[in-house]
C-alpha cells in the first residue's frame, strides 16, 4: 500500500469518526422508537388501552386540536412563560453565582440565605405568588424564574469555586482588575457548569409551568391536560403530555446547541 | 552598573496550618539581587520554597518579613502553565494585551510575531486541550512575552517536558532573552538546566529555603547548549552544585520541624569562590514592598 493513499484513507476515517454522522443524525429520532414500542404493546393488549391508548389513535385528536388552533395557542402560552421565566431566572442566577463564587465575603454573608430558601418546593409558593401577582402571566414568569434561578445559581457558583486558583493568578499578574477577572476568568471557567444548570433548568421549568397551569390558568399545555382530566378525555390528555415533553425536549436540544457554540473547549 | 532589577533583603515567608497547628517556614532570610538584563536561576529541591519565592517576586503573595524591591512590571510563566482552556492559543497569548484594553487589530499585530517566535503559528486557533504539553508551555511563555514586563519570572516552565523538547525550548528562550534585554529569574530543580541558562545560580537548601550559595556561571554568550556540555568546566560546576545541594539537604534535616525564626539552624556561608551578590552597592529601588 502506498503511503499517501493510506494517509488519505486515515484522514477520511478520522474526519468521519469525528463527526460521528450516523449517530448524530439518528440521535434525535430515537424517541420515536419508544412510540413504536408503545403502539405495539397497546394494540397487543400488553398495556391497558383505556389508560394507554396506542399513539396512532391519539393522532386524530391531535389533528383536531391543531386544526382548531387550540394546541398552538396553548403551546405558545406555555413556551412564552418558560422562555420569559428562564431569562428572568438565569440572568440573576448567573450574576449572583459568579459574585458569590468569586467573593468569599459575599458567600459567607448571603450563602446561608439561598441555602435556606433552596429546599422550599417551588410549587408550594404558587398560591402566594397568585395572591401577589394575580392570575396573569407575571405569576407564571416568577415561579419559573425562581426554579431556574436556583439551578443556575448553584451550578454557576460551584463552577467558579472549582476554578483552579492558577487562573486567577494569571489574571492578576496580567494586571486584570476585579471586573476583568470576573468576565475573563470566573465567567468562562464557570460556563460548563452554567450550562449544566441551564439543562436542569429547562427540565425543571416545564415541570413547574405544567403544575402552575393546572390550577392558576386558563391557557397553556398544563391547563389543556388538567381540563382533559375533567372531561375524562384521555386522548386529549396524551396530546398535552406528548406536546409538553416534545417542547421540553426541543428546548433541551436548543440549550445543547447553544452550549456547543459557547463552550467549544469542553469535550462534548 | 545601574540599579538592580530585583532586590530582596532578609525575606521570610511562612504558612500556618491552623487545623494542624503547624507552621511551615517556606522561605528563610533570603537576600539577593538581580541586575538588569541578567539571567538568574534559582536551583533547589522540590518543596524548598522556590514557587513561594517567585510568587512574592510576582506580587501574588506578600512576604512576612523583609523587603522586596522589583523595578518594573514582572511577567510570569507559572509552573502549572495556567493556559486558559476556554481561549484559543492566539487569545491566550493576547490575554495580557486584552486586559490592558488593546483592540483586536493591535492584539493580532503583536501576537503574530510571538506565535512565530514560539512556533505556534499553525496552532493559533487551537484550544489548549488539542495541544501537546510542550505547545501548552510555549503558549504560556508566549503569553508572558506578550505581557512584556521588564522582568520575566519563570517557575520550572520546562519541568514537565521530555528532554529533547526541553533542550529546544531552552535554546529558544536564550535566543529570545538575548534579543529582549529582559531580566530573568528562572526557577528549576535541574542542575543541568541552571548551568545551561544562567549567568548566576542561586542554590537553595531544602525546606526551609535559604540561599546557600550564589554561583557565577562562566560560560559565554551566545551559548550553544550542546557544545557547553563538552566544556571541562561544565563537569566541575555540576559537581560543585550537587555538593551544595547535598549540603543543603543535610542541614535542613538537622533542623527539622521549624517552629519559628529562632529555631532555624545557622545558615552556612557560601563557598569562598561564590560571593553572595555581585558586590554592587544597591541603589534605592523604585518600588519597595514591605509586609
Ligand atoms: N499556600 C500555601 N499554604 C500552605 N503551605 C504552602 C503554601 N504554598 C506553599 N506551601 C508550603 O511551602 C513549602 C514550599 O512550597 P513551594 O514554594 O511550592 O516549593 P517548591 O516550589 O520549591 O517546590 C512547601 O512545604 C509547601 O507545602
Ligand atoms: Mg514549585
Amino acid at each position: 500500500m502506498s503511503t499517501p493513499a493510506s494517509r488519505e484513507a486515515l484522514v477520511r476515517r478520522l474526519r468521519d469518526e469525528r463527526s460521528g454522522r450516523a449517530a448524530r443524525i439518528a440521535g434525535p429520532f430515537t424517541p420515536i422508537l419508544l412510540l413504536v414500542v408503545w403502539e405495539v404493546a397497546s394494540r397487543s393488549g400488553l398495556l391497558d388501552a383505556r389508560f394507554f391508548p396506542p399513539p396512532t389513535s391519539i393522532v386524530g385528536t391531535f389533528a383536531d386540536l391543531v386544526a382548531a388552533g387550540t394546541l398552538q395557542t396553548h403551546a405558545l402560552a406555555t413556551l412564552s412563560r418558560v422562555g420569559v421565566g428562564l431569562v428572568l431566572g438565569a440572568v440573576p442566577g448567573l450574576l449572583l453565582g459568579i459574585a458569590l463564587g468569586a467573593v468569599p465575603v459575599l458567600r459567607a454573608l448571603f450563602g446561608p440565605i439561598f441555602a435556606s430558601l433552596l429546599p422550599i418546593p417551588k410549587i408550594a409558593i404558587l398560591p402566594l405568588l397568585l395572591l401577589i401577582f394575580g392570575l396573569g402571566e407575571a405569576s407564571k414568569w416568577v415561579i419559573v424564574a425562581i426554579g431556574v434561578f436556583f439551578y443556575v445559581f448553584y451550578n454557576t457558583m460551584g463552577g467558579v469555586l472549582q476554578t483552579q486558583p492558577i487562573y486567577f493568578d494569571v489574571a492578576k499578574s496580567s494586571g486584570a482588575g476585579r471586573w476583568r477577572t470576573w468576565s475573563t476568568v470566573a465567567l468562562p471557567a464557570a460556563l460548563p457548569s452554567v450550562f449544566t444548570g441551564l439543562k436542569l433548568s429547562v427540565g425543571g421549568a416545564f415541570v413547574i409551568i405544567a403544575a402552575s397551569e393546572f390550577v392558576g390558568s386558563r391557557t397553556g399545555i398544563g391547563y389543556l391536560i388538567w381540563s382533559a382530566w375533567g372531561t375524562l378525555s384521555v386522548a386529549k390528555m396524551y396530546v398535552g403530555i406528548v406536546t409538553i415533553s416534545l417542547l421540553g425536549y426541543l428546548a433541551g436540544l436548543l440549550v445543547g446547541l447553544l452550549e456547543r457554540r459557547l463552550v467549544p473547549w469542553s469535550r462534548q | 552598573m545601574s540599579a538592580p532589577a530585583i532586590d530582596l533583603r532578609g525575606v521570610w515567608k511562612g504558612f500556618h496550618d491552623a487545623r494542624r497547628d503547624q507552621t511551615v517556614i517556606a522561605v528563610e532570610d533570603v537576600s539577593f539581587s538581580v541586575g538588569r538584563g541578567e539571567f538568574v536561576c534559582v536551583l533547589g529541591p522540590s518543596g524548598c520554597g522556590k514557587s513561594t519565592l517567585l510568587r512574592i517576586l510576582a506580587g501574588l503573595d506578600r512576604q512576612d518579613l523583609g523587603e522586596v524591591a522589583v523595578k518594573g512590571h514582572a511577567s510570569v510563566v507559572f509552573q502549572e502553565h495556567g493556559v486558559f482552556p476556554w481561549l484559543s492559543v492566539e487569545d491566550n497569548v493576547g490575554y495580557p494585551l486584552k486586559v490592558r484594553g488593546a483592540g483586536r487589530a493591535e492584539r493580532r499585530r503583536r501576537v503574530g510575531p510571538l506565535l512565530e517566535l514560539t512556533g505556534l503559528t499553525d496552532f493559533r486557533g487551537a484550544y489548549p486541550h488539542q495541544l501537546s504539553g510542550g505547545m501548552r508551555q510555549r503558549t504560556s511563555v508566549a503569553r508572558a512575552l506578550a505581557d512584556d514586563g521588564e522582568i520575566l519570572l519563570m517557575d520550572e516552565p520546562f519541568g514537565a517536558l521530555d528532554e529533547q523538547t526541553r533542550l529546544v525550548l531552552q535554546q529558544e528562550l536564550l535566543r529570545i532573552w538575548q534579543d529582549s534585554g529582559k531580566s530573568v529569574v528562572f526557577i528549576t530543580h535541574s542542575v543541568d538546566e541552571a548551568l545551561t541558562l544562567a549567568d548566576r545560580v542561586l542554590v537553595m537548601s531544602a525546606r526551609p529555603g535559604r540561599i546557600l550559595a550564589d554561583v557565577p556561571v562562566p560560560f559565554g554568550r551566545p551559548r550553544d547548549i550542546l557544545e557547553l556540555r563538552r566544556d571541562p568546566r561544565y563537569g566541575e560546576i555540576t559537581y560543585e552544585l550537587w555538593r551544595l545541594l547535598r549540603q543543603g539537604a543535610a542541614t535542613a534535616s538537622a533542623g527539622a520541624v521549624p517552629t519559628g525564626p529562632d529555631a532555624s539552624p545557622a545558615s552556612p556561608a557560601g563557598p569562598p569562590g561564590a560571593p553572595a551578590g555581585r558586590g554592587t552597592p544597591p541603589s534605592p529601588p523604585s518600588e519597595v514592598r514591605t509586609p
